[in-house]
């Protein structure tokens, strides 16, 4: 906001800024830390801040519990996928046509998740990735299609009946999950659908709901009514203007809105504690870790912290401008 | 858009809330005046207004609603002053900028029950903070009853404030640049601009944020369960109260938990109508 910078200033803030970084990632540092210790390092009275040894004991206990196996081949194996979809995302941004190169990642990251089991003696934890996975992917696809329908309509329709479902969407956006949680349970005890993950798919589709249309009626308002009308005129029906006109203009948007309802499935642990006695995703698996108080799985629940939140890293740091957007969008248009 | 069309696009997502938390919630409301145990869900028997008379007279409930209050009170403006702050930081900055905003947002993005069991193992045994806590004071930090409130608030401003910090960032960056050069022709200052200018500029973003950050608060579970779930019961908020009671193994009662949960929707409610009214007023002069 203002402009008077002097370098000592200057300095001032950066001093702060890094101050406050190392405030924000203090405990992942703590915790990477901690993942690949030896457990008589965790569990020493002073903190053995370096100089120790590394082992990847942790991450095996977690996700494969296997004692002939050699880390180092496991490392290989999610750096080549690693490196492929790079790769791939690399070509896509320079070439015309980029889905082609998007649907790969998308490949390549499900043969991988597929092979894994099969190449590897994994643990139970295993499962429980799947899961997450399985939960997350279908929360966003239902979530995002029924959300772009009626946030397109909301929009653009100017009936009285599209402010009530707004202002009701809203009100349901307010309430605790507590409100909800309890007769989920009940009814899906009832129904048998405790344990399955389309229960759970469902219950945070619902639950997001009101977000979604709110959020991407939002980015619908800012593309112009002359881009479908034009379109309508030259001949296309009003759902194929929607389609071919103004979802992709408006496709940013949807990005940023599909992050958000990503990273709250994914997220998500009160209905899957509640929901799911069993077939838990890894929210749920790792605090059930730390129940027990020894150093042993005080390595292990680090390193199931690690691996939980390294897509949450890469997530920020693909998508950081879309991120950024979506929470400033919902602040400055309310 | 015609009606018909309307419909047509809306029809999926209104079934969907309907079916699955009109639906729920209307089973909320009948299940709070029956007696009905987790352990044996067949079992509905009408209570009237038994269960609610029961919470009410209940002093762990009354701690928890006071504990919540405390809790949003003390939060919300911490944050709110925290995140501006920052804000007005990072937007002085333009070197680094994407890095500083990636650090300070993985706290906000990552699994709220991850980061606050990161967070905690800071304090616990062998920790980093309680041994520089012993260096400083001579006895190792411990997590107790008396102290988890205020660990619990500092999570809280960990966690939190990096969604008001984007939110007034988003604002500072639509903030009218030749206000602030009249003003420094006029000799003004940074707390005299930030007081007439930046601050009135903010407010509408800051109303939202307050909504926002105010409901949140008030249902806070994933941070609050892990620091006072079992541990500390003096410290849980009333959604982890709430579903305490509803499924603790053995005695869970789902009729008192929905009992509860009805109590506070309404108390949400109270807080909520003046702005849902205003939201329709403003919908509805939006469509004239």
């Amino acid at each position: 906001m203002l402009n008077r910078t002097t370098w000592r200033s200057r300095v001032a803030v950066h001093a702060t800024l890094v101050l406050l970084v190392v405030w924000s990632i203090l405990p992942f540092v703590w915790t990477l830390q901690t993942s690949i210790k030896f457990t008589r390092d965790v569990a020493a009275r002073t903190p053995v801040l370096w100089g120790y040894e590394t082992t990847s004991n942790a991450y095996n206990a977690f996700w494969l519990d296997d004692d002939e196996i050699n880390m180092w081949t496991v490392l290989g194996y999610l750096v080549a996928v690693a490196l492929i979809c790079t790769a791939l995302g690399v070509i896509g941004r320079r070439v015309e046509r980029s889905w082609p190169f998007n649907v790969g990642i998308i490949a390549v990251l499900a043969a991988a998740a597929w092979w894994f089991p099969r190449q590897f003696e994994v643990a139970d934890e295993y499962d429980f990735f799947i899961n997450s996975l399985i939960v997350t992917v279908a929360t966003v696809l239902i979530s995002i299609s029924i959300g772009l329908l009626a946030g397109y309509g909301l929009a653009r329709y100017t009936g009285v009946s599209g402010a009530v479902i707004l202002i009701v969407a809203l009100a349901f956006r307010a309430l605790p999950r507590t409100a909800f949680i309890l007769p989920y349970f009940f009814i899906a005890k009832e129904l048998n659908l405790l344990d399955s993950r389309f229960a759970i798919v469902m219950s945070l589709v619902a639950v997001n709901q009101p977000f979604t249309i709110w959020m991407l009626r939002s980015f619908f308002m800012d593309v112009p009514k002359e881009l479908e009308e034009s379109a309508m005129i030259d001949g296309c029906s009003r759902f194929q203007a929607f389609r071919k006109v103004i979802v992709p203009v408006m496709w940013p948007g949807v990005i940023a809105t599909a992050l958000f309802t990503m990273l709250l499935a994914y997220n998500e642990f009160l209905f899957i504690r509640v929901l799911a006695p069993t077939e838990w995703t890894l929210p749920v698996a790792i605090v059930s870790l730390t129940g027990g108080e020894s150093s042993r799985t005080i390595t292990e629940a680090a390193a199931a912290s690690v691996s939980i939140t390294l897509p949450i890293v890469i997530v920020i740091v693909l998508f950081q401008k879309h991120l950024v957007k979506g929470l400033g969008a919902g602040a400055v248009k309310g | 858009m015609k009606s018909k069309t309307f419909w047509g696009f809306t029809l999926p997502s209104v079934v969907i809330m309907i079916v699955l938390m009109v639906v729920p919630l209307v089973t909320t409301i009948w299940l709070s005046f029956n007696q009905l145990l987790l352990r044996d869900l067949d079992t509905v028997t009408w209570v009237g207004w038994g269960n609610y008379t029961e919470v009410l007279g209940d002093a762990e409930f009354w701690r928890a609603v006071r504990w919540t209050l405390l809790y949003v009170a003390i939060t919300v403006p911490i944050n709110m002053a925290f995140g501006l702050g920052v804000a007005l930081l990072l937007d002085r900055v333009t070197r680094g900028r994407p890095i500083y905003i990636a650090a300070l947002l993985l706290p906000f993005i990552v699994t709220p029950v991850v980061g606050t069991l990161i967070f905690k193992d800071l304090f616990e045994r062998g920790g980093l903070i309680t041994y520089v806590w012993e260096l400083a004071t001579g006895d190792p930090f411990a997590i107790t009853e008396g102290n988890v409130r205020w660990l619990i608030v500092i999570q809280s401003v960990w966690h939190v404030m990096p969604f008001m910090m984007v939110a007034f960032f988003a604002g500072l960056q639509s903030l009218p640049t030749d206000r602030l050069e009249a003003a420094a022709i006029d000799g003004a200052g940074f707390w005299r601009n930030l007081w007439h200018i930046v601050i009135p500029h903010l407010s509408s973003i800051s109303l939202f944020v307050v909504l926002i950050s105010v409901m949140d608060a008030y249902r806070v579970y994933d941070s609050v369960f892990v620091f006072a779930g079992r541990r500390f019961e003096s410290a849980q908020t009333l959604q982890v109260y709430n579903v305490a009671v509803a499924t603790q193994a053995d005695i869970g009662r789902i009729g008192k938990g929905n009992a509860i949960a009805v109590l506070n929707v309404i108390g949400i409610f109270v807080v909520l109508v003046p702005f849902l009214y205003k939201s329709y007023k403003d919908q509805i002069a939006e469509r004239l």
